[in-house]
């Protein structure tokens, strides 16, 4: 802290005060801006969309024991009486007790479809935290320090972003062993950081030009700080809207991975469900939304994130608002 | 920098990056866990016991690493790639190169009608912006952007092949007609059946990318001072469009439908899974199933490469339109 810039513009007896001036200048700003952002976003009509879905899912997911009607994983047993079973027997249509059918196991679709948001939400935050945090730490080292770190960066960025993805992770997963849910956490996160870290770094090599970033190395800055306080803070709102929409591309990632039976065997996923229901051909089956449900749920939160993020890149990075 | 230095340099980053793709391709598949040397060994009940050994000192798997190194570059180079595990009497680079002509057919087909449609409604959309049509053709592009392109294959296989049976269910062309060679009329409007359904499959997925693109590139070039001019000196909006904004906004498309292009050599997978369309994609995902190997250490070198001399490709297109790139 010894170097605090604002700190040596106030290099008088009341030093410690003015600081905490500027802090709290900072803060008014960042508030400011917080909400002039926020108001922005609730005037875009697809960003409140897209919102929407999101607190609608993402609730769903935390509060899936309570929405669900019945436990997800044991299979409903015949009762004997045969008007209860069948309307819970295999492949049951959309009916009264059981909303959208039974799937080929009796299970009841709906309480599979709302229990399985969970870890499909849960993997795409995960995943996308991951790429996002490699990508930025290695696009400031890039745009940062520059000369030949910059140059080997770019070089392994360039082969991430060669490489066909869906052999690249099956190899991965394939070196792993049998893939669990931190390993596909794993194999997304690394297969989408290289885009993120180019982002940053030609975010950071037009920052590093900058007068405010000239003015505080001129005070004595160190390169710690000036990434931390200055050039990171201005990174902020581009990786945010990238981040995500990395969400809903990992969450995408994760169902066909599961689809083509490379996802976790363990785990109850949107992608999970829908390669059970193709395996079965539940298309042709009396219960069709077997298949529908899942595949429409993973529609719409992928609409959602998309909308979201399509809408606060539009908000936080503001160069095509004129006409 | 001039321009023939940064040719020069653009070309030899994308040789470092073509060689390091074949470093991470040897280094990936030692790192595997099964032993090759078993894997290619096939047992009866006449075998002898050391067949294993024989194997492993006949494919050069008792040479040091760096030696398998060396031998593996050269191999990798000349084309020469082994034998299939699932079908040994295949080369791998005849089965690669075989389906991989399918997916061309495909992809390239699909390329060419996303290109056309998609920079239509992207110019529409720009010069319309913030009407019914841009917010619709955005909307809904999104739309279906977001649908998994295997789920969307399967609704299109459901209701245009099973319900109202009017495309083939899968595959390339019918059984009755093979083999492909010599080509007849009949064989070709097969072949153009068998692939309806995956290109409409492909395109929708593709369609809104290059859309949004050209929409948000278009809107740039539309704010700038020579699209004033044009306006000033009395040229009506289709010719100010035609003339002075649409070759401006092309040139990120240039990137974009050249790295989709590669992407897709590397397999159009999902759709080609769906329709059971034997291309390079399914080839992928079915030697993924077998754990074919020396299928998958060729498809991944291909769709690597693919995609950088599709880069350079691009940046050398974009070299020799911008004329701003030569100044600087």
């Amino acid at each position: 802290m010894g170097r605090d810039s604002s700190r040596k513009t106030h290099a008088s007896p009341g030093a410690r005060e003015g600081a905490w001036a500027v802090r709290r200048e900072q803060l008014r700003f960042l508030k400011q801006r917080l909400v002039t952002t926020a108001r922005m976003f609730l005037k875009n009509r697809m960003g409140v969309a897209g919102l929407i879905i999101l607190v609608f899912f993402l609730q769903l997911a935390v509060f899936a024991p309570l929405w669900a009607p019945y436990n997800p994983d044991p299979i409903l047993r015949p009762t004997g009486d045969p008007d209860e079973d069948r309307l819970g027997g295999r492949l049951a249509p959309p009916n009264a007790t059981f909303l959208f059918g039974t799937d080929n196991q009796r299970r009841d679709v709906l309480s599979r479809v709302i229990f399985g948001s969970r870890i499909s939400l849960a993997v795409g935050f995960a995943a996308s935290a991951v790429s996002m945090g490699l990508g930025t730490l290695i696009g400031l080292v890039a745009g940062f320090w520059g000369g030949w770190r910059d140059e080997l960066i770019m070089r392994i960025t360039d082969v991430f972003l060669s490489l066909p993805f869906l052999v690249f992770a099956i190899i991965v997963a394939a070196i792993l062993g049998q893939i669990n849910l931190w390993q596909i956490v794993i194999v997304i996160g690394i297969t989408f950081w290289a885009g993120t870290a180019r982002l940053v770094r030609s975010q950071v090599l037009s920052l590093k030009e900058r007068q405010f970033v000239e003015r505080s190395k001129a005070l004595g800055s160190g390169d710690l700080h000036l990434v931390a306080r200055h050039i990171f803070p201005n990174v902020v709102p581009i990786i945010f809207a990238e981040a995500i929409l990395t969400i809903a591309l990992a969450i995408l990632t994760e169902s066909t991975l599961s689809f083509l039976g490379l996802g976790p065997q363990d785990q109850l996923t949107w992608g999970r469900l829908l390669e059970d229901a193709f395996n079965f051909q539940a298309l042709e089956s009396d219960n069709p939304w077997f298949m529908f449900m899942p595949g429409l749920c993973l529609v719409t939160v992928i609409v959602g994130f998309t909308f979201t993020g399509y809408a606060l890149d539009d908000v936080l990075n503001p160069k095509l608002r004129k006409r | 920098m001039n321009l023939r230095q940064l040719i020069l340099r653009r070309s030899l980053n994308a040789f470092i990056t073509i060689l390091l793709i074949m470093v991470v391709n040897f280094i990936l598949f030692r790192m595997m866990p099964a032993d090759p040397a078993v894997l290619l060994t096939q047992r009866g009940p006449h075998t002898p016991d050391d067949i294993v050994e024989q194997n492993r000192k006949y494919f050069g798997l008792d040479k040091p690493l760096y030696e398998q190194f060396a031998l593996y570059m050269v191999n990798t180079l000349i084309g020469r790639w082994g034998y299939s595990y699932d079908e040994r009497s295949h080369l791998v680079l005849n089965l690669v190169m075989e389906k991989l002509s399918w997916t061309l057919l495909l992809v390239g087909t699909t390329t060419i009608i996303t290109i056309f449609v998609g920079i239509a409604i992207g110019v529409w959309a720009a010069y319309k912006r913030g009407k019914p049509f841009d917010v619709a053709s955005t909307g809904i592009g999104i739309f279906f952007y977001s649908i998994p392109t295997f789920f969307f294959g399967i609704i299109l296989g459901l209701v245009f092949a099973r319900w109202y049976p009017i495309f083939p269910a899968g595959g390339v062309l019918d059984i009755r007609l093979a083999p492909v060679w010599p080509l007849t009329f009949e064989k070709i409007i097969d072949i153009l059946d068998h692939m309806f359904l995956p290109s409409i499959t492909l395109t929708i997925g593709y369609l809104a990318g290059i859309s949004l693109v050209m929409r948000g590139s278009l809107t740039d070039v539309l704010t700038e001072d020579y699209i004033t001019t044009a306006r000033a000196k009395g040229l009506t909006d289709r010719q100010m469009l035609r003339r002075h904004a649409r070759p401006n906004a092309m040139l990120p498309m240039v990137s974009l439908v050249a790295l989709n292009f590669a992407f897709v050599v590397g397999g159009a997978y999902q759709t080609e899974y769906v329709f059971s369309y034997d291309g390079i994609g399914l080839l992928t995902v079915k030697a993924v199933f077998s754990s074919d190997f020396p299928v998958l250490q060729a498809i991944f070198f291909i769709g690597g490469v693919a995609v950088v001399l599709a880069n350079l490709i691009a940046d050398f297109i974009i070299y020799y339109l911008d004329p701003r790139i030569k100044v600087s």
